[in-house]
């Protein structure tokens, strides 16, 4: 009890109350902004964390990326842009609901399940850690293989167009992430000598050129689309209620597996939200919905990703192991600020643990107001000119691809994706199956070949652990399953003869 | 650009290949068994199947036809039509090119400006985009964010 | 939406801190007289990031005029440092670099050497540890290098960094050091020190060569225990992990260092300025304060001293990189 009473005089200073304001309304603009993402907001607000004290500074990057996780939603839904690959992988179906008229149901689903998909995972933060640690120390190089292999599979079940261009689509997005030196073998593969290669190619760029980049090119060659029937956005949450009850089933297993996905070191939010989706999909009554405008998806995967990003800071402050990018730049802060990972983050500095949870719970209630103002005023930009907008966007992509490692470089492969995201999307390959190839590839790659390092070439050992079993079945069932779908169907077909 | 099956699944097939060709040439690793060539002949070899089953037409079925709009497209694009689409990625490079010396607030200026006519916008409208746009963002990444943009020959005053 | 938006604007503006507006200063043509470059060529939020932050924020303090921190990302390195390297020497642009530098030219990446800088001063040195599971039989160092011995070429497992890591080569250089082939112990490649931790709880490995600081939450969280440190004395901040050359009696040292340095011909009064300033901020107890809490290791050079530390450490790594076979020119 005095730890609680002291972690909450912690966070009821001024310092800390103008920091998750700040940063909140921060978060909420950088990932609305088309070209901008959420770990694009999180690594520029580094500098910024040195001049506070701890609990601001942590609270910070809580809030700013809880925020942009969710507005990366907005551009998404609005204007086909998503601003976090996480959001890649069900823009599509909500812009086409924004397509149909119903913005406001898209983008309610997004903000109310993300916010309740937030404090789930910060419930479970504050009550599960442990068992998530054990969960996550338990992972092995073989089980992360069968999950980012199972990852990757769900680019084929999410696609709507055919499912063999989903997954040249995403085969592209893997041999993409061969570039570079980053692979276990330490050797520079398809460098052709630049030295801006030799790290690989990273996902920022890749997503940014793909989505806004292609998506302004587009707009180049097309007459603009009919005008969004210009009617007062009806409120944004009155129908959240509804597709709570509907969707309720949905919504907890979005939870339950953002949280668990998100507890694994080197999976995320990104991660999170495919699965989910995919998971929607697969479990679905209607599946033929799917791609149409249909808001089961948006329930499952919204409350995924933010779930996700609370699962992600169990291993970041148990054992400093970052969840994914925004966790590792957190983790930075974490240490920079004297609260290193680890038990004496729970013992010693227990109310400063505490008080971190509190600032989750407070900056995913924060989400909705602040959600809704931000839609709202989204819209009114949408009824912007395109000449206007789409020009701006073109600039925050240089801009913003450019302040992360301040390399032009960057701003060289965001116009390459654009290009290569004009003409897959021409001829009917999904460029977010692209996308998830490269957020996968190295990942895939790594765990494969460590794993047959350590199993000195035998390949049993992928299946013989027995969470590594579980995921192979999973994987390889969900493999043979359209096959046992498709010979089922021909057999029916031919019985009555 | 729509090109056909035929075509997009030619160039999967080759790029496959080449793909399977340069992954060969890569040295084995001393201490590892599965070198660093085993990924991209794998890529490639799974590149040249689906190549090879987009263009025989395998899985056309299933895609859903956009909604074709006959109006004509505003701005460039009426004038050189399909070609405007490259508009977007020459102005990227454009700006990795000049930026440095030019600066950033001409360089992005010039950006806005062309891509706001090229969609079709007066020319009121796409000076007053040029003329905004260009010191809102400097403001925000240099000042907020203290991210450095190039000053060239019309650094910002502020 | 007003006041939330003006509020956020001043909170903004407080955060920001120090406007990058240049200050005239007093006497022209005293250094510095307007803003300088700090070039890191790692990723914010880690650890060079972090000890480049401080260091920078010291120095805004000691020399009057801001030092703004830029992440120069990509190519494992390559481009930060040839962006330090390539900088006009005039003082304005410098930058913290990594014991990479030594590394980078052996396995053909570059043509950069530490010969391609002006070495300001040598701030930090982090030496690897040898870590085990918890529940490893072995308590002591010796325990450790005589199963190494018993055991089979390739059987036992090693991880902490990529392939040809700077973690990697300090376990290739032990090898040597005890007479043994450099890959006796198979390296398993890990994408930095905290995954590699991850596997040697979760039993995927049976060493771990990172530094102590990286291995502390583990080892606090009672899954990892250390063994020694390659470091000719032992870290103050983990004073029970004996040195190599206690334990075993291998004298056999290595280490990740960072410095400051700046682009090559760099003018002597303004190297030796800031040479000085940065002995200043080494001294100061804000600095010891931020590496003690991180454990990162203190450890000082000047110029000349950071020039002939890095000649041992490039002669070292280089010999550590061909045994394990990593050499490629």
């Amino acid at each position: 009890m005095n730890t609680l009473l002291e972690a909450f005089s912690m966070i009821a200073t001024t310092e800390v109350a103008v920091a998750i304001l700040a940063s909140a309304v921060y978060g909420m603009v950088i990932g609305a902004l088309p070209g901008l993402t959420a770990t694009m907001a999180t690594a520029l607000l580094v500098p910024i964390t040195f001049y506070l004290s701890p609990i601001a500074a942590i609270a910070t990057i809580i809030t700013a990326s809880a925020m942009a996780i969710f507005s990366g939603d907005i551009p998404g839904a609005l204007m086909r842009i998503p601003g976090t690959p996480a959001s890649a992988a069900y823009t599509d179906e909500a812009y086409a609901l924004t397509r149909k008229g119903q913005a406001e149901v898209a983008l309610g689903a997004a903000l109310w399940f993300s916010a309740l998909g937030g404090i789930f995972g910060a419930v479970a933060l504050m009550i599960l850690a442990p068992a998530l640690a054990e969960m996550a120390l338990s992972f092995s190089t073989y089980e992360y293989f069968w999950l980012f292999f199972l990852g990757l599979m769900c680019a084929t079940l999410v696609a709507r167009s055919s499912p063999i261009k989903a997954i040249a689509a995403a085969l592209l997005g893997l041999l993409i992430t061969c570039i570079g030196i980053q692979n276990p073998g330490g050797v520079p593969r398809f460098t052709f000598g630049f030295t801006d290669l030799l790290g690989g190619i990273e996902v920022l760029p890749a997503l940014v050129g793909v989505f806004a980049v292609s998506e302004i090119m587009r707009a180049l060659t097309s007459a603009p689309p009919p005008p969004i029937p210009n009617r007062r956005l009806g409120s944004i949450l009155s129908g959240q209620w509804a597709l709570t009850r509907r969707y309720k089933k949905q919504m907890w297993r979005g939870n339950v597996v953002g949280v668990l996905v998100g507890a694994l070191p080197g999976a995320g939010a990104d991660m999170a939200a495919w699965i989910a989706y995919a998971n929607s999909r697969r479990f679905s009554k209607e599946p033929e919905k799917f791609g149409t405008g249909h808001p089961e998806g948006l329930v499952e995967s919204g409350s995924a990703n933010n779930a996700a990003l609370a699962g992600g800071w169990v291993p970041a402050t148990l054992f400093g192991i970052p969840g994914d990018t925004i966790t590792a730049i957190a983790i930075g802060v974490l240490y920079m600020k004297g609260l290193n990972p680890g038990p004496t983050l729970f013992t010693e500095k227990a109310s400063s643990m505490y008080a971190l949870y509190m600032v989750f719970i407070i900056a995913n209630i924060l989400m909705i107001p602040l959600g809704i103002v931000m839609i709202r005023t989204s819209r009114h930009v949408l009824r912007a000119p395109r000449a206007a907008a789409m020009p701006i966007i073109l600039l925050l992509c240089a801009v913003g691809t450019f302040a992360i490692g301040n390399n032009p470089f960057a701003i060289v492969l965001v116009a390459v994706f654009g290009v290569l995201g004009f003409v897959m999307e021409r001829n009917g390959f999904p460029v977010a199956a692209l996308v998830l190839g490269i957020v996968m590839g190295t990942m895939v790659e790594h765990n494969f070949v460590t794993s047959l390092i350590k199993s000195d070439g035998e390949l049993l050992p992928f299946f013989e652990r027995p969470v590594s079993a579980v995921l192979a079945t999973m994987t390889i069932a969900a493999l043979l399953w359209p096959v046992f779908v498709w010979l089922l169907r021909r057999l029916r077909q031919a019985r009555p003869a | 650009m729509h090109l056909s099956d035929r075509v997009t699944g030619t160039i999967l097939i080759v790029l496959g290949a080449l793909a399977f060709w340069g992954g060969s040439l890569l040295p084995a690793v001393p201490g590892q068994n599965v070198g660093p060539a085993a990924f991209p002949m794998v890529i490639g070899g799974g590149l040249m199947i689906c190549g090879a089953l987009i263009a025989i037409g395998i899985g056309r079925s299933f895609e859903a036809p956009g909604p074709e709009r006959s109006e004509a497209p505003p701005g460039l694009a009426s004038r050189i039509g399909g070609l405007a689409a490259a508009l977007p990625p020459l102005l990227l490079i454009f700006y990795v090119l000049v930026a440095e010396r030019l600066g950033f607030l001409p360089t992005a200026a010039i950006i806005l400006l062309v891509t706001a006519l090229a969609l079709g916008a007066g020319w009121r409208l796409a000076v007053g985009v040029a003329l905004i746009g260009p010191p809102a963002v400097h403001v925000v990444f240099h000042n907020l964010l203290r991210v450095p943009l190039p000053a060239g020959i019309l650094p910002a005053p502020w | 939406m007003t006041l939330i938006t003006r509020r956020g604007a001043l909170a903004a503006g407080a955060l920001a801190g120090i406007a990058p507006l240049a200050r005239p200063a007093l006497g022209q043509a005293r250094y510095p007289n307007r803003p300088v470059q700090v070039i890191v060529p790692w990723g914010a939020g880690g650890g060079t990031d972090a000890t480049a932050r401080i260091v920078a924020a010291l120095l805004e303090r000691e020399m009057g005029q801001p030092f703004n921190v830029v992440n120069r990302t990509g190519g494992s390195g390559v481009v930060g440092h040839t962006a330090i390297a390539q900088a006009t020497p005039d003082g304005y642009t410098i930058g913290m670099i990594t014991v990479e530098i030594c590394m980078m030219h052996w396995q053909g990446l570059t043509q950069l050497t530490r010969n391609s800088f002006t070495p300001l001063a040598l701030m930090n040195e982090d030496p690897p540890g040898v870590q085990v599971n918890a529940n490893s039989p072995h308590r002591d160092i010796r325990s450790l290098a005589d199963a190494i011995r018993a055991s089979p070429a390739g059987r036992l497992r090693a991880s902490g960094t990529g392939q040809g890591g700077i973690w990697h080569l300090a376990l290739a250089g032990w090898l040597g050091a005890m007479g043994l082939p450099a890959d006796h112990v198979r390296w398993v490649p890990s994408n930095g020190a905290a995954p590699a931790m991850q596997e040697l709880a979760a039993g995927g490995v049976d060493i771990v060569t990172c530094s102590v600081p990286e291995a502390r939450a583990m080892i606090e969280a009672g899954r990892a225990r250390s063994l020694a440190i390659m470091a000719p004395q032992r870290n103050p901040q983990f004073p029970n992990v004996p040195t190599l050359k206690e334990g075993l009696g291998v004298d056999f040292s290595v280490g990740a260092w960072r410095g400051m340095a700046g682009p090559l011909n760099m003018p002597t009064e303004i190297a030796q300025a800031l040479t000085a300033a940065l002995q200043r901020v080494w001294n100061g107890q804000e600095f010891r304060d931020f590496m003690n809490a991180r454990g990162f290791g203190l450890v000082w050079g000047n110029a000349a001293e950071f020039a002939a530390h890095m000649e041992r450490a490039d002669g070292t790594l280089g010999a550590a990189m061909r045994a394990a076979g990593i050499v490629r020119s």
